[in-house]
């Protein structure tokens, strides 16, 4: 019982950062419906920022976060701005193709900059905190996850509101759903999608700054953690952001339990192919308007 | 009509020059033109996003090297069971997820692949991650070579080369075919407007099935030929992401859903990679990924500039330009 | 006019064929050798690549350069002089990982670039495509780094290997398991898991594992075989902490290593030993990174050199700052060793062949019986058995101390000139804890 319990809290807990590096994608390609396969790769880049600014200069991570997040916003709006829109004017799948592009461009970018060496964050407040663990009735609940997980609960909320709550949102969510009569109403879409891409390309930045205190840094660190990302939007429903955050939670779990029982080689496979199942069922996702 | 004199001779020049390298690239580019082919049957005609077909060059490999191996078969008898049976377990495991549309249909195929790939590396009938090797031939003439696809020794470049020409050329007729028939209709009908389609009495979930099973086919037949081209097979290399990605590519950068899009975006991607690695890629800057950086942003140009594909570039006016000037001298005096 | 356009096309075409057909090679002797590098530059294994890349480089280095006083092979003049001072030049390609571009480009290496020597591709599986290929065009090639057993063991005439495979490896950890109560080990070391990843490097090594530990008569309490790219193992690792086993044989590469030590941390977890092959271990990026929390403290593996022992050596020195110019100041770690030594034979045998004709070559090659002190590894020589593996490639154990550094613990000869104790058991979270922050 022991065991199941501890999983399920493990798995949460992972839960909590797969949502966060989730939530960027649930915007750009959950709400405005744009494929981007260089997802992964501002992550890495978000985690090259973090280990680099402390590296060399000393700066925090959960400092350092805030400026990353600004850069990579304008990043996210140059991308839109200089490529996606031109992309968007031809078929759904040139959007793959061109960040198909972008991912070769930005990973071996990096690798030509830092080259393919593991690197490592060493002595932050999140990794000097390592091992520190609350117990709650027998069950480990480790600090500097619970640090993480918290910032991606408030990252959460807050884009909840923005999306849900705010007029700013609406416009966002109107663009998505039908460009011409959004544009009938003022909205101008182009630039709803370079917000949106800003957005999510900054969230996905914070996300790698906060998982670079718990993982190695390098190159190719982005697509294990994207892979699962794109199942959660999907699995959590398009267009729906407190769906993202469930689904997360949820392939966290699966995660964590199967692996704690079965063949753990399995652990992804078991996650998709819950994907498969309620999928089968529900074929808008757990939450999905659309 | 030049084309197919090109495609028949490319190889002649450097056999003779012994560079059997352009023969394999050549083998590349008519392997991946196949591919894109097939994807581009879900992909352009029907619409469907399908974003993890190697799960089929996966199971046409394996099955034929499983065959080949275990039960002597001669090579062409295991492409067509290999093909059989990857179409069998497409349908088995595409038609559940045709409920689900867009992307996320896209999904449930990336989560077969992804549900493949510990399968492959665990499953011991296969060997897991340390995989199936194909024995060497020993010896024999080119004729026999085609006949098994086993060339022993220097001569399975050209061997290669025209044992994928000759699989480009049927999956081409039957694409072709495909596309005139009834189900090219079906299939784009229920592209453009699925609950459209299902009113005049077209069952959708059917004809996607059919449309990713004729994917999975020619996927088969590819995985198989590479294969015997490898002489080995590794869950890793099978599964690769390339094998995803590339055909998709070459479809979309000739040209979605047209016949021959996937042909010229076969012929303009593999060339430029190959280039770049060898120019780029090499020399005092080697290892740092610079050829890839540069073909990131070409590909990123290419999408900006053509977001149609380049078979929507204007060819025929060129054509005619082209064919008008050459005797318009004499014609217009 | 459709038959005058054919006609023009032929003409193109028999055109190119005439430009194209070789001209007679130039007989004689050759100003360059070309070594083709076909490596994992990018991609997947790009880490490990690279590390093979600053390698060659280094052996470019030395044997091009008047190194007068480095006591390895072509260290002291300039160029071959078998070869009246030829040149090396590395042909180097990246093959992104991938096992149709390593076949593809090592076509393109010996077709086009015509290299007179292939090293690489650095991966097993990537190396067993290129292997057939290889053997049809009859050139010499070599992988050191390789450690897939069935590398040597498919017959192909062409492939050499000086570096140790994955069975010696192995059993160089196991038999100093075996031999260690003797020596004043414990005593009571009777159940393992086997904890690997699950690609063909890791499922190697846990085949061979499974085999030795029952014939060492050991009890496997877990055999996990984890997802390659894992994100957490922390349910892993609640399984081993169940199974609790005395020792724990753990092959993973560094970032999943790094997700263990966290969730093992988080859980309060260690077992009395930690016993690995390469991966994780043999990497110098992940091996520095433990220095500022002591994790790597106790951790005990095979090596291919007694590296407490070899850095005191002159020549091994002078080779580390060479490489260090290519490495943006890495140290060599062991897999970069492993290639320099395999290079080095490499250029000896082209130098004794006088000659870059393969046959030539592969007589040179054959005919190796290199000794130790040419090195700046530890083997027992370079010889060749009937399928081109080294026989005499053996292995040292080290494991890494408090200080950091690895020291060897095995064989006990050398052990005893290391004059390190073993720790034992594993240290615990705290007590790395409290020794790190000193």
């Amino acid at each position: 019982m022991t065991l199941f319990l501890q999983a399920v809290a493990d798995g949460l807990q992972m839960g909590l950062l797969y949502a966060l590096v989730a939530v960027g994608l649930a915007i750009i390609w959950g709400l405005m419906e744009m494929i981007n396969f260089a997802h992964g790769e501002f992550m890495m880049l978000g985690m090259f920022g973090a280990w680099g600014l402390s590296a060399w200069l000393g700066w925090d991570p959960l400092v350092t976060m805030v400026p990353l997040a600004v850069v990579m916003y304008g990043a996210g709006v140059l991308v839109y701005r200089g490529l996606m829109q031109k992309v968007q004017r031809g078929e759904v799948f040139t959007q793959i193709f061109a960040t198909v592009g972008l991912f070769f461009f930005i990973q071996n970018g990096v690798v030509a900059l830092f080259t393919s060496d593991y690197r490592f964050i060493e002595g932050s407040l999140l990794t000097r905190l390592s091992g520190a663990n609350l117990s709650l009735g027998g069950i480990r609940v480790g600090v500097p996850l619970l640090v993480g997980g918290l910032i991606a609960l408030g990252l959460f909320l807050l884009l909840y509101l923005l999306i849900d709550r705010t007029d700013f949102g609406l416009a966002l969510q109107a663009t998505a759903e039908d460009r011409d009569a959004a544009m009938l109403v003022g909205i101008r879409p182009q630039r709803m999608y370079a917000v949106a891409w800003g957005l999510g390309t900054a969230l996905v930045a914070v996300a790698g700054v906060i998982l670079a205190n718990f993982f190695s840094v390098y190159p190719q660190a982005g697509l294990s953690f994207t892979v699962l990302a794109y199942a959660i939007v999907a699995l959590g429903g398009f267009g729906s952001i407190l769906g993202t955050l469930l689904a997360a939670l949820l392939v966290g779990v699966v995660q964590s339990v199967t692996a704690a029982y079965l063949p753990p080689a399995f652990k992804d496979a078991f996650v998709f192919g819950s994907y498969i199942l309620i999928g089968l069922f529900r074929p808008q996702g757990l939450f999905g308007r659309f | 009509m030049a084309a197919a004199l090109v495609a028949l001779l490319y190889p002649i020049p450097f056999e003779r020059s012994g560079q059997i390298y352009y023969e394999t690239v050549g083998f590349l580019v008519l392997l991946n033109a196949m591919l894109g082919i097939g994807w581009n049957v879900i992909g352009g005609w029907a619409g469907q996003f399908d974003f993890g077909p190697s799960i089929f060059f996966a199971i046409g490999a394996y099955t034929a090297a499983l065959l080949s191996i275990h039960f002597g078969w001669n090579a062409w008898l295991a492409l067509l069971g290999a093909v059989v049976v990857s179409m069998v377990i497409c349908a088995a495991l595409t038609y559940p997820v045709t409920r689900l549309r867009g992307h996320y249909f896209a999904i449930a195929t990336v989560a077969m692949w992804m549900i493949a790939q510990p399968i492959g590396a665990t499953w011991p009938l296969i060997n897991g991650s340390q995989g199936l090797f194909i024995p060497v031939a020993a010896g024999g003439s080119f004729v026999h070579g085609i006949l098994t696809m086993e060339f022993p020794g220097r001569g399975k470049g050209l061997g290669f080369y025209y044992l994928s020409l000759l699989l480009f050329v049927v999956t081409l007729l039957v694409a072709r075919t495909v596309e005139r028939s009834k189900w090219g209709f079906y299939f784009r009908a229920v592209r453009d407007d699925q609950d459209g389609a299902e009113a005049i009495g077209i069952d959708s979930r059917l004809y996607k099935v059919i449309a990713r099973c004729l994917m999975a086919a020619i996927f088969a037949a590819g995985g198989t030929l590479y294969g015997f081209w490898a002489l080995a097979v590794f869950p890793d290399q099978v599964l690769e992401v390339n094998w995803n990605i590339l055909p998709m590519m070459a479809a979309v950068v000739g040209g979605l859903g047209r016949l021959w899009g996937p042909v010229l975006g076969a012929i303009v991607l593999i060339p430029i990679s190959q280039l770049m690695t060898a120019t780029l890629g090499a020399g005092p800057l080697a290892g740092r990924g610079i050829d890839l950086i540069i073909y990131g942003a070409v590909i990123m140009l290419i999408a900006g500039w053509r977001p149609n594909g380049l078979l929507s570039l204007p060819w025929a006016q060129w054509a005619a330009r082209f064919r008008g000037r050459a005797p318009a001298p004499a014609g217009r005096r | 006019m459709r038959i005058l356009r054919v006609i023009v096309a032929v003409a193109v075409l028999s055109f190119v064929a005439v430009q194209l057909a070789p001209g007679a090679r130039a007989a004689g002797p050759v100003s360059e050798v070309l070594i083709g590098e076909l490596l994992p530059l990018t991609g997947n294994f790009a880490s490990l690549g690279q590390q093979y890349l600053w390698a060659g480089q280094t052996v470019e280095d030395i044997v091009n350069n008047d190194y007068p006083d480095l006591s390895v092979p072509l260290g002291p003049g300039k160029g071959f002089p078998g070869l009246g001072g030829a040149k090396m030049t590395l042909v180097v390609r990246d093959d992104q990982s991938r096992g149709d571009q390593a076949r593809t480009l090592a076509e393109q290496l010996i077709t086009v670039n015509k290299v007179h020597w292939l090293n690489g591709e650095g991966t097993s599986g990537n190396t067993s495509i290129i292997q057939p290929l290889v053997d049809s065009y009859g050139i010499p090639m070599s992988c050191h780094a390789c450690a897939s057993p069935t590398l040597t063991e498919k017959g192909f005439k062409w492939f050499y290997r000086t570096g140790p495979n994955d069975s010696t490896m192995v059993a160089s950890v196991f038999q100093f398991l075996k031999e260690w109560p003797a020596h004043g080990g414990p005593k009571d070391l009777k159940t393992i898991a086997l904890f690997t990843c699950d690609n063909l490097f890791c499922q190697d090594n846990r085949k061979i594992a499974a085999e030795l530990a029952e014939k060492g008569g050991y009890k496997i309490v877990a055999d996990l075989t984890t997802k390659t790219g894992s994100t957490t193992l922390a349910s892993e690792v609640q399984r081993l902490q169940a199974a609790n086993p005395d020792v724990l044989f753990s092959v993973q590469y560094p970032a999943e290593t790094t997700v263990f030590q966290a969730d093992m941390k988080r859980a309060g977890y260690m077992p009395k030993v930690i016993a690995t092959s390469n991966g994780a271990y043999s990497d110098q990026t992940w091996l520095t990174a433990q220095k500022a929390t002591a994790g790597a403290a106790g951790w005990l593996g095979r090596d291919p050199t007694a590296i407490d022992l070899a850095s005191k050596k002159p020549a091994w020195k002078k080779v580390n700052e060479i490489y260090k110019k290519y490495s943006r100041g890495q140290d060599m770690g062991e897999l970069a060793m492993r290639e320099i030594t395999g290079l080095l034979w490499m250029a000896d045998t082209i130098n004794r062949a006088k000659s870059v004709e393969p046959a030539a070559l592969a007589k040179a090659a054959n005919e190796t019986d290199m000794k130790p002190d040419v090195m700046i590894i530890d083997y027992k020589g370079i010889k060749f058995d009937k399928n081109r593996q080294n026989e005499l490639a053996s292995g040292v154990v080290t494991q890494i101390g408090w200080d950091d550094e690895k020291h060897t613990i095995w064989p006990w000869d050398l052990a005893t000139q290391a004059g390190f104790k073993p720790i034992f058991p594993s240290p615990s979270w705290q007590e790395r804890e409290t020794r790190s922050k000193k």
